[in-house]
């Protein structure tokens, strides 16, 4: 088998001409590598069981570059929910910068976020294979996104020749290698563009989420629901309010991303590109609190949907948030004074 | 500008001119008719720092709701939505702000305004009362700012 790398590609839910623009202009680039073999696929978010372009994900058993417009932490965790697996591949473009002052709250965090990632619970099954995912909506020219992808292939190269059996024993019997039928040399693309219709629902990030069950408490459409190892599990993902993010608010671990909504911190924003730069001054200004909001928005899908919000919920609800705004009362005025200290 | 109350920030000491009236949001309102100016406080811009951005959701004469939200701001610090203040109407929208904002930082009580809003205006405070307000609610404003770094 030629080491070739498949690189996917998962088109934009809006047919934004800039969008459709620098995929083609990929495509028409990537067709001609000869290293590499590409496929196309609607918006991966909206894929459905037995959508084609699923099918396809799933036969693919190597390393595999993804290219899609949504953060790489969203991608990833959408593929683990449908099952194919596999290590965050190391993408060395950057995710969408913040534009300055890196250098903002060095002494105000206190060390707490040593060791954030063996918080969560974690993900089951991941075979030993990298998903390289790229996000496209970092303004990344058609030849940067170009040349990672060709590092990334070259790395790759070098990691399958000296690692020979890439199958990995753990996960039963494997088959070997089904590409997709896009295994020969030459100019190859494969299609997998059926119609889907837009959907929403949450995806779980396990390496955040410590199984709580905040939001199988919280959501009233039975959305969440657990598996064999009572691990917290999306389980009717159409289940889900059209635009309703409040789950993802009420998550402590901020484990639940949405991948298409507006806010970063919701749709999958590494977590330094969300909070660590910028205060959300938005209740000063009269927003509600999380909390509230939360409710609010479930409570209008509950409306909708002919039903009655929960009364007593709320008082249940406060207490939770008050308990979590109990942070060591710290004060301000020496964060103040080192605002005062760092100039722009 | 006359006299004006002190809130003590850390060593930042957020200026409030007794001579206008306040919003429970951080807003000032000068002129006592039904249609008066409005514009950040001393208090807002000192956590906002820096204003780079403004924007406003929401047309001139369209009927707002308290609360509502009516726009959004991003400074060197810090984001937010904007809501509004009280029910009512914006006449106009300080034009000037829009390509550059910056005059909320250095004119915070005069060119610095924001809109022009007609309303009944209930519920706004005395400069006294707001700074109460801010004396009030300051323990818990350094918690969740602070709360926001951990």
């Amino acid at each position: 088998m030629a080491g070739k790398l498949t690189v996917v590609l998962s088109q934009g839910q809006s047919k934004s001409p800039e969008k459709r623009n620098l995929e083609e202009d990929l495509v028409a680039a990537l067709v001609m590598d000869s290293d590499v073999d590409v496929s196309l696929v609607p918006h991966l978010y909206d894929l459905t069981e037995d959508h084609s372009g699923l099918l396809y994900l799933r036969s693919l058993k190597k390393d595999f570059v993804l290219l899609s417009w949504s953060y790489p932490r969203a991608a990833h965790w959408v593929l683990d929910r449908m099952g194919v697996k596999g290590n965050i591949g190391k993408v060395l473009l950057e995710e969408e910068a913040p534009d300055e002052e890196e250098d903002f709250s060095p002494d105000l965090s206190s060390g707490e976020e040593d060791d954030e990632s063996d918080k969560g619970i974690g993900a089951l099954d991941i075979p030993d294979r990298n998903i390289y995912s790229i996000d496209l909506r970092t303004g990344d020219s058609c030849e940067t996104v170009l040349q990672e992808i060709r590092r990334i292939s070259a790395e790759c190269r070098v990691e399958t020749v000296s690692i020979q059996p890439v199958l990995t024993p753990e996960s039963g019997v494997k088959v070997q290698n089904v590409t997709g039928g896009v295994e020969s040399s030459g100019a190859e693309m494969s299609r997998h563009l059926q119609e889907t219709p837009r959907r929403w629902y949450p995806v779980i990030d396990y390496d955040r989420c410590t199984n709580c069950m905040e939001c199988i408490d919280f959501c009233l459409f039975g959305v969440y629901g657990v598996d064999v190892e009572d691990r917290i599990l999306v389980e009717q993902q159409d289940s889900c309010k059209k635009g309703c993010p409040a789950c993802s608010r009420v998550c402590p671990e901020n484990a639940i991303i949405f991948p298409q909504h507006k806010t970063p911190g919701i749709a999958g924003a590494a977590d330094d590109l969300v909070s660590g730069l910028k205060i959300d001054l938005s209740q000063l200004f009269g927003a509600p609190d999380a909390m509230q909001l939360a409710a609010q928005e479930r409570d209008v899908e509950l409306v909708r949907a002919g039903r009655q919000p929960p009364g007593e919920e709320k008082s249940e609800r406060e207490d939770l948030s008050a308990r979590r705004m109990n942070l060591p009362k710290d004060d301000l005025d020496g964060l103040m004074d080192a605002l005062e200290e760092i100039e722009i | 500008m006359g006299e004006a109350f002190q809130f003590h920030m850390g060593e930042y000491r957020a200026s409030i001119p007794c001579h206008l009236r306040y919003s429970h949001n951080h807003m000032w309102l000068q002129g006592d008719s039904h249609v008066r100016k409005m514009g950040f406080t001393d208090y807002a811009v000192r956590l906002l720092q820096d204003v780079y951005f403004l924007e406003w959701v929401v047309d001139v004469d369209q009927k707002l709701v308290k609360n509502q939200q009516i726009g959004m701001i991003e400074s060197s610090k810090a984001e937010a939505d904007l809501y509004a203040p009280f029910s009512g109407k914006v006449h106009v929208f300080n034009d000037q702000l829009m390509d550059d904002p910056s005059s909320i930082n250095v004119d915070t009580y005069g060119k610095g305004w924001l809109f022009e809003l007609e309303s009944a205006f209930d519920s706004s405070l005395s400069a006294d009362a707001y700074l109460g307000y801010l004396e009030e609610n300051w323990e818990e404003t350094q918690r969740k700012i602070k709360g926001q770094y951990n």
